[in-house]
């Protein structure tokens, strides 16, 4: 299969499968980027990066909600219904860093819908769905990524 | 900034295809209605702000090494 070469500034050469790049129409909200991929350093780490294919300096760390928010619901409006079609879904919300592990937050409000190669940044409508969730809740332990 | 004056009821449009309808108003809310092609998301601004901010600093704040949960090797 073909490759598509980044030359990332964060992780250096990447190699994209060409069937991984993911094309979002109307780009991140706020930030554009036509074309992404969901790029995973560690296997055992909850993040993976969302990596511009356009940008080599623009990645976004990225989790999968459930594995935080077990109880997490996206309510999504009709337009956003509409856009994503395919029932075989992949879910993602952008991480942001900060300097203690109390500052880890992940946006709720905003998903990434991914879909038949398809991905759209939409807005979950659901009451509770805060822009900074705190990931690492008082007490939580966690190691720095070797 | 065009500005203009619309009663409920009354429309505007922007471009050939997206429709902003005044539909009603109740004290000082404005209830309005937006007809755009699927591919033109619309958002509230206030949001879409929030939403542009995180993502801004989602990108720039991460370091290339991110902690790893202990609860995660459970």
């Amino acid at each position: 299969m073909s490759t598509v070469t980044v030359e990332s500034s964060r992780f250096g050469t990447l190699e994209i499968e060409a069937g991984a790049i993911i094309e979002f129409p109307a780009g991140l909200i706020g930030l554009g980027g036509r074309r992404w991929a969901v790029v995973t350093k560690e296997p055992n780490s909850p993040f993976s990066w969302l990596h511009s294919l356009d940008d080599p300096s623009l990645a976004l760390p990225v989790t999968n909600p459930w594995g935080f928010f077990s109880d997490y619901e996206i309510e999504l409006s009709d337009a956003d219904s509409e856009r994503v079609q395919d029932d075989d879904v992949a879910v993602w919300v952008t991480v942001r860093a900060g300097v203690e592990l109390a500052d880890f937050s992940a946006n709720l409000r905003a998903p990434i819908v991914i879909s038949a190669g398809q991905g759209f940044q939409v807005i979950n409508e659901a009451e509770h769905a805060p822009v900074r969730a705190a990931l690492f809740p008082e007490g939580a332990k966690a190691e720095v990524a070797a | 900034m065009l500005i203009i004056t619309r009663r409920p009821g009354e429309k505007i449009m922007l471009g050939d295809d997206i429709v902003v309808h005044v539909m009603e108003i109740v004290g000082n809310s404005v209830r309005i209605g937006i007809q755009a092609p699927r591919a033109v998301p619309v958002y509230r601004e206030e949001i879409w702000n929030a939403v542009r901010e995180e993502n801004q600093a989602a990108a720039a704040d991460a370091p290339a090494e991110l902690p790893r949960p202990a609860r995660s090797d459970a």
